[in-house]
């Protein structure tokens, strides 16, 4: 159960969208959702959905992936395009029933809200496909840099993040041992009422604190055993550098940006 | 012959089914155990050792196959799962990550309570086990994270023997503790088993501790069993078991390459007083030339 969460998930292909520089896609993803939100018309909305499938088939992440990650937040998407079927009126009137009445115009925007919504989640999702969760954070930590002048302790809350998201599978796996662990000695997890299945859950949780605290202290010893002392005069093993294929993803940015604003202009209406 | 207690019948596990990180840990597995044994189970890594002994008391259920318990097919009702768990208590590799209460008494107590025995019977089992692993009384009140690693270990096997289960499983109890420690877990183990009768399965990747106190062996190769029988028999097949990539018993070792010079020797020797008592009588017939 806990291990079917995808959501932040990395996929390994090796293909040139995994190579390109983290901080170039991060931009690029921003830029993207930005630019979905400046669409008018179906043809500019088609033109993302274009733009999009291709970045995913040269990054040879499964489609089902993408699905999965949709799965996930099928609810919200539903529940937005019911509001907006029966709610926003305009244009010939299709369907009454009492007082429900369904309008051209609603149905067209709620068509446009749920396309809108889905690249959304597939551009997030591409992005966490394609980049390690450590390449994320350095990327982040590099484009907030500037920060420093207000003194964000930008370095810090990289390299937390970056721990973060290091111990959530471990975590899991930890909670999935314990939990088995006291099974076997009878506890008694999945019945009663409110009260008695928090108090069961007692015998799991300290021994995942103690065990949390436990490696934090360790990573701890171990990172100071390094000389890590924070941000200050560190280098980068991997130095980033903008490369051919990054500036070529700009262009292609900056074109489709273009087509957008071009469709929006020919074809203006909903 | 003997009462079987646990029996597989084509014991199937898939990990993470329908997905590309599938994986086949059991594979079809058909062993009988019998009431009173103490089995040892060897493997390489990744063999499916641990995940065999889950299905043992219910925690996984098997994807394909059947596992019989006393003759009842544990999955038959699944509303008795628990009931199961309090007939084969089952002790994970690293049992000292799960104690939780503030002292050791309580934390021993944890099995018994729920299986909602009395007060007095929750206080002599617990007595009883923390005989069993050797803590003392003056241990009963100190806090479990008080103790050694050793101490911890044993603390929280005492946890799964105070529940008095018909058949106790012990995975890998003996990692990461010193040989003094290792030996002396093992002799509480096999007195522990002489002592209540009980049936008794540890897995180890360590031959010389089987062959130290199990009657029986069980060796899973890619979730598989390729052998499964006395410690004769097993350690007898040198070969093969060096060919799934196990060591054998340094005893057998030994003789094995001894073998070579002396071909009358047998070689499924494990038991180092033995094997002083034939090299001895080897010496004396003359068969050694200078
Ligand atoms: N929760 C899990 N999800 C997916 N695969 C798993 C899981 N647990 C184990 N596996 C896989 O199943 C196989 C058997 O694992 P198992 O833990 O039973 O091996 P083992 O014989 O106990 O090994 P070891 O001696 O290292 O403890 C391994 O290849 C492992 O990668
Ligand atoms: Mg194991």
């Amino acid at each position: 159960m806990l291990k079917d969460i995808t959501i932040g998930q990395y996929f390994p292909t090796g293909s040139p969208v995994h190579s390109l520089d983290p901080r170039a896609k991060i931009i690029i993803t921003i830029f993207y959702i930005v630019v979905v939100f400046l669409c008018k018309s179906f043809a500019s909305l088609g033109l993302c959905c274009a733009v999009l499938l291709i970045f995913i088939l040269i990054s040879r992440v499964p489609v089902k992936m993408f699905l999965k990650s949709i799965k996930a937040i099928l609810p919200i998407i539903l529940f937005t395009a019911f509001l907006n079927i029966f709610y926003i009126g305009g244009g010939k009137v299709l369907f009454t029933w009492k007082f429900i009445s369904v309008s051209e115009k609603g149905l067209y925007t709620a068509a446009f809200m749920t396309v809108r919504i889905i690249l959304l989640i597939i551009s997030g999702s591409a992005l966490t496909y394609t980049t390690t969760p450590t390449m994320l954070t350095d990327g982040m930590e590099r484009l907030l840099s500037p920060l420093k002048v207000f003194h964000v302790p930008v370095h810090t809350l990289a390299m937390m993040m970056t721990l973060a998201l290091r111990f959530i599978p471990t975590l899991i796996d930890e909670i999935e041992r314990i939990t088995n662990a006291q099974k076997a000695r009878g506890a008694d997890l999945e019945s009663g009422n409110f009260v008695q299945r928090a108090k069961a859950l007692v015998p799991v949780l300290v021994p995942l604190f103690i065990s949390a605290f436990r490696r934090a202290y360790e990573l701890a010893f171990a990172m100071e055993c390094r000389c890590y002392r924070g941000g200050e005069g560190r280098t980068r093993m991997k130095q980033m550098k903008l490369k051919m294929p990054d500036y070529l993803s700009f262009a292609v940015v900056v074109l489709f940006t273009a087509g957008v604003i071009l469709l929006n202009n020919i074809y203006p209406v909903l | 012959m003997k009462e079987i207690i646990l029996e597989t019948r084509e014991l199937t596990h898939i990990y993470a089914k329908g997905t590309p990180y599938e994986k086949t840990a059991v594979n079809g597995m058909n062993i009988k155990i019998e009431k009173g044994e103490l089995v040892g189970i060897i493997g390489h890594t990744g063999s499916g050792k641990s995940t065999l002994v889950q299905h043992f008391n219910g925690l996984l259920k098997p994807d394909g196959g059947q596992i019989f318990l006393d003759g009842h097919d544990m999955w038959e009702n699944k509303a008795d799962i628990r009931k199961v768990r309090f007939k084969v208590g089952v002790c994970f590799q690293y049992p000292e990550y799960q104690l939780f209460e503030e002292t050791v008494y309580k934390d021993i107590a944890f099995g018994p309570k729920n299986m909602g025995l009395d007060k007095d019977e929750i206080n002599r089992r617990v007595i009883e086990a923390m005989k069993y692993v050797g803590l003392d009384e003056s241990y009963a009140d100190k806090s479990a994270f008080d103790l050694s690693g050793g101490e911890k270990r044993r603390a929280a096997i005492a946890g799964v023997m105070a529940m008095s289960p018909e058949v106790l499983i012990l995975d890998e109890p003996c990692a990461g503790l010193d040989p003094a420690g290792r030996d002396m877990l093992l002799s509480l183990i096999k007195n522990y088993r002489e002592s209540t009768g009980s049936t008794v399965i540890f897995v180890s990747h360590n031959m010389d501790d089987i062959a130290k106190i199990a009657t029986r062996v069980l060796v899973v190769n890619d979730g598989k069993e390729a052998m499964y029988g006395t410690v004769d028999e097993v350690f007898s097949r040198c070969d093969e078991l060096k060919a799934m990539g196990l060591d054998v018993p340094a005893v057998t070792d030994l003789f094995m390459k001894l073998k070579m010079i002396y071909p009358q020797l047998d070689a499924g020797v494990y038991d180092i007083n033995k094997a002083a008592d034939i090299l001895y009588s080897l010496l004396k017939g003359g068969a050694v030339r200078a």
